[in-house]
């Protein structure tokens, strides 16, 4: 399709060449077209929001100037009025183009220091020594200039996914042998707590000041706003529109998205009167100290705090995936620490926050993903039936409305968010007793948000105990009816409902004002 | 692909390349995954022109079937490790030193029976103290199981002290390796029996869905409450009992054996097996029918062009090449699972 070709917020800029100018980009995966004719063009220096929903090709668009997938014929791109073609990773980088991938795109094994100069290199000879002190330093630096301040030879596997984050985008943002024209971040928020997402930004517009282009990916519509000065709106692999971010609210920009007006539902506060299921008492490992925490049948009970202050921790220790002190008791029987297969007997299920280390097996496909929390479920006779899986599969696909619905398909095929409802899908099959869930919206967009927090609270209704984790503060407020604060390690407050997001995020950071390091441990 | 034994990388998925009619086309007629029958059958007819009095007979087919059993013995052995994510090389020393184990327990008075179950015994044994090293101790499984095989052949070698072990034994022992049965070879019958059960435990049963689970996240198989190590340890056990049962097959095919026996089949093996991830399935996993096509794949090659006059060194070309090729293959297909 034509797309007027608005350049919101960048009228000034009129005649300049674009940094980035694409032109009718494709893709067609086997038959099916994911991306048709998608125009897009960015000034040095604009600071461009893409939205769309779950599916609509977003990440494809990406991956394609990324030189990951070969876009169909008739795409044309061009970086500061340079046609390029970019056909592997190292192309799209000689010219410019700059990466924050949705899966990060990192080594598990290497450290941040490794990490750091892959793709770009290690700033001396191929075949010289690494200077390892000099690299250790400018990784520090790297990382410190986001505000974090972890230990840069851990691998990169141990760290905590807003640490992930800080890590990818240093490494976008940092020094290349090329000079950086386009900054493309796809969804880099999706894992990091509000003050962090602020420091973020701050880094955001640094680099738009230095005259580079930024595209920035997020289903966080607030964010849109604070950040960009114009957004482009992807439909069905479609680019609908580009606006000055100015002529737009949340209302019309969701329309635009999703193609017909939507009507947003406030929470439905489920009530607490019933008896307890899960019961932690002093339970401490990782940054987490002596949590004590009762979640009653039905009850959603949410875990809030910045980056270090223990809500990471939280749900792996909740669920007994580590070894952990303390105890974690399930209708009164205690879960040994370390034993998820335990826990799971107890009734337990766990969405944990990185999706691609944790939770998915990327090459097998989506029944399969569906069916592992308990593949005997398919078994008749003595031996799994396919049919049967497929069927259930189908069944959930609907209900959760992933997109597409082909339970044949690998999961590697799939968005994030239509991954992320696979997941949660697994545990809601089995109607488990409490649910943990760990960024259980991560990656999903507005409308899905809601399905996924309908389903949620469905499964609370019917009488599961829920501990929700979550560094999207909105989403604590629409479903908890109580938010567990934490700081340090330690809780720091306990909100009831009536909750509003900004009083969660008022209690995360008036105890980071509070503390100055090294202040009192109880 | 499943046989990576690097879990902690975060892999970005597939990458994927233009599709054009002519792919469309191959994927159609499934030629990614029917490819090695396709080849299998191109391989006959060019033998039968090239070779027409001797590769046309029942006498070729006899010949292939008991060259190809005990590879597939070994082949199937390694699919149950492969299938989780583990390398097992130590397979074709168990082998090794099974096929001496049985005949010298024989030597040494015991009957065929009971030295047939002690062997399968060591295999266990062997195969739990592999996993012990890579499930508890925490060895890479490249490793542990490489050492393992080292020392295996030193072991086979004090057994026989170097010499070649004949079979004086009971002709019980051997007619279970030279007789035949409805026209093919026993060895064969052992093969297409083990295959059945592998097929119905890795396809059929939960256990299998847990050992693929495994080999395509071991994290978030552990998260989903499976119990990892246990499976790990099991596909290392059975990985040697079944290495040690493809030993017993050999020496009663042989009616001898010698210490340096084992080795030669780790290659073929491993050949078939991760051409096998290719075919039938398609998805690259390590399969029990991709497998034995695999295996009858490389074995008629094999048999044809020494038929046809090539060199005895011909097979560790072809299987050399068949090995490069199928993991070649593997990667396409994973760039193409779509
Ligand atoms: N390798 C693939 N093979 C087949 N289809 C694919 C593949 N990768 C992506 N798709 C499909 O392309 C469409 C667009 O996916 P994409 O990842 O670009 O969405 P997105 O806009 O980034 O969504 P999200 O917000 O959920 O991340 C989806 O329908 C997806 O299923
Ligand atoms: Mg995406």
């Amino acid at each position: 399709m034509s797309s007027p070709d608005l350049r919101g917020g960048t009228a000034g800029n009129g005649g300049a060449t674009p940094a980035l100018d694409v032109r009718s980009a494709s893709k067609t995966f086997g038959s099916i077209r994911v991306l048709h004719d998608v125009d897009l063009t960015l000034a040095a220096g604009e600071l461009r929001a893409l939205v769309g929903e779950n599916g609509s090709g977003k990440s494809t668009l990406v991956k394609i100037l990324a030189g990951y997938h070969m876009p169909d014929e008739g795409t044309r791109i061009a970086v500061g009025g340079r046609e390029v073609a970019p056909h592997h990773a190292g192309v799209s980088e000689t010219a410019g183009l700059r990466f924050v991938h949705q899966d990060l795109a990192l080594v598990g094994a290497l450290s941040s220091v490794e990490n750091l100069g892959l793709g770009r290199g290690y700033g001396n000879g191929r075949m010289r020594p690494l200077a390892w002190s000099r690299l250790r330093r400018e990784a520090r630096e790297a990382i410190g200039e986001l505000g974090y301040h972890f230990d840069v030879d851990r691998p990169v596997a141990t760290l905590g996914a807003s640490e992930r984050t800080a890590l990818a985008v240093a490494r976008a943002v940092s020094p290349h042998t090329s000079t950086a024209r386009v900054l493309v971040l796809d969804e880099p928020t999706a894992n990091l707590p509000g003050p962090e997402v602020e420091q973020l930004f701050g880094l955001v517009r640094r680099v738009r000041d230095a005259g580079i282009a930024v595209l920035f990916i997020s289903h966080h519509l607030n964010e849109v706003f604070d950040l960009a000065e114009s957004v482009s709106v992807l439909r069905g692999g479609e680019h609908v529109a580009t606006r000055p971010v100015a002529e737009l609210d949340e209302t019309s920009l969701i329309e635009l998205m999703v193609g017909h007006s939507v009507e947003r539902h406030a929470g439905r506060r489920p009530s607490a009167a019933a008896a307890t299921v899960l019961s932690a008492q002093r339970l401490s490992g990782g940054s987490v100290q002596r949590l004590d925490l009762d979640v009653a049948a039905g009850e959603i009970v949410g875990i809030a705090g910045i980056t270090g202050s223990g809500r990471e921790a939280v749900a792996s220790l909740m669920f007994g995936a580590e070894p952990a002190a303390g105890t974690v008791t399930v209708n009164g029987s205690p879960i040994p620490p370390g034993r998820p297969d335990a826990s799971i007997a107890a009734g337990m299920g766990l969405v944990p926050a990185e999706r691609a280390t944790k939770a998915v097996m990327l090459g097998h496909d989506v029944a399969e993903n569906l069916s592992i929390s308990r593949p005997k479920d398919f078994v008749r006779r003595g031996s799994m039936r396919r049919r049967l899986e497929y069927q259930a599969a189908a069944g959930w696909l609907e209900k959760l409305d992933v997109r597409p619905r082909e339970p044949r398909m690998p999961l590697a095929a799939l968005s994030g968010g239509n991954a992320q409802k696979v997941i949660l899908a697994r545990w809601l099959r089995l109607q488990p007793k409490v649910l943990v869930l760990d960024e259980p919206t991560q990656g999903v967009d507005v409308g899905a948000k809601e399905d996924i927090h309908q389903r949620i609270e469905e499964a609370a209704g019917q009488g599961c105990a829920v501990v929700v984790c979550s560094t999207d503060n909105e989403e604590l407020a629409r479903l908890c009816g109580r938010v567990i604060v934490l700081g340090r390690g330690l809780e720091t407050a306990q909100l009831a409902a009536p909750i509003s997001a900004d009083d969660i995020t008022a209690a995360c950071l008036a105890d980071t004002r509070e503390r100055s390091p090294r202040e009192h441990h109880h | 692909m499943s046989i990576t034994t690097e879990p902690t990388a975060i892999d970005p998925g597939p990458r994927q390349t233009a599709v054009g009619s002519g792919s469309r086309l191959v994927r159609r007629l499934g030629i990614g995954r029917f490819s090695g029958i396709y080849v299998w059958a191109l391989l006959i007819v060019l033998f039968a022109v090239l070779v027409p009095e001797t590769f046309l007979t029942a006498s070729t087919v006899r010949s292939i079937g008991a060259n190809s059993a005990v590879t597939s013995l070994v082949a199937l052995a390694l699919i149950v490790p492969v299938a989780c994510g583990l390398f097992d090389l130590s397979v074709a020393a168990i082998l090794g030193i099974a096929a001496v184990l049985v005949l010298d327990l024989q030597a040494r008075g015991l009957s065929a029976g009971i030295a047939v179950l002690l062997t399968l015994v060591a295999g266990a044994v062997i195969g739990a103290f592999n996993g012990f090293l890579v499930v508890k101790v925490g060895i890479d499984s490249f490793i542990a199981t490489l050492g393992m095989s080292s020392v295996l052949a030193a072991g086979a070698f004090a057994v026989t002290n170097g010499n070649q072990l004949v079979a004086q034994v009971p002709s019980t022992f051997v007619t279970l390796g030279q007789g035949t049965l409805l026209g093919l070879p026993r060895p064969v019958w052992y093969a297409v029996a083990v295959a059945a059960v592998l097929y119905y435990v890795t396809e059929r049963t939960t256990a299998g869905r847990y050992m693929y689970a495994i080999g395509g996240n071991i994290e978030a198989s552990r998260l989903v409450g499976i119990r990892v190590d246990r499976v790990r340890f099991a596909s290392l056990v059975t990985s040697g009992v079944l290495g040690a049962l493809a030993g017993i097959v050999l020496a009663a095919q042989l009616g001898a054996s010698s210490a340096d026996i084992g080795p030669a089949y780790l290659l073929p093996a491993f050949s078939a097996v991760l051409l096998g991830a290719t075919q039938i399935k398609g998805n690259g996993r390590a399969n029990v029918l991709g497998t034995l096509v695999a295996v009858v794949l490389l074995a008629t090659g094999i048999f044809g062009l020494q038929l046809a006059g090539a060199p005895i060194f011909i097979s560790g070309l072809f299987n050399g090449v068949a090995l490069i090729l199928a993991v070649s293959l593997a990667l396409r297909a994973n760039r193409q699972a779509a």
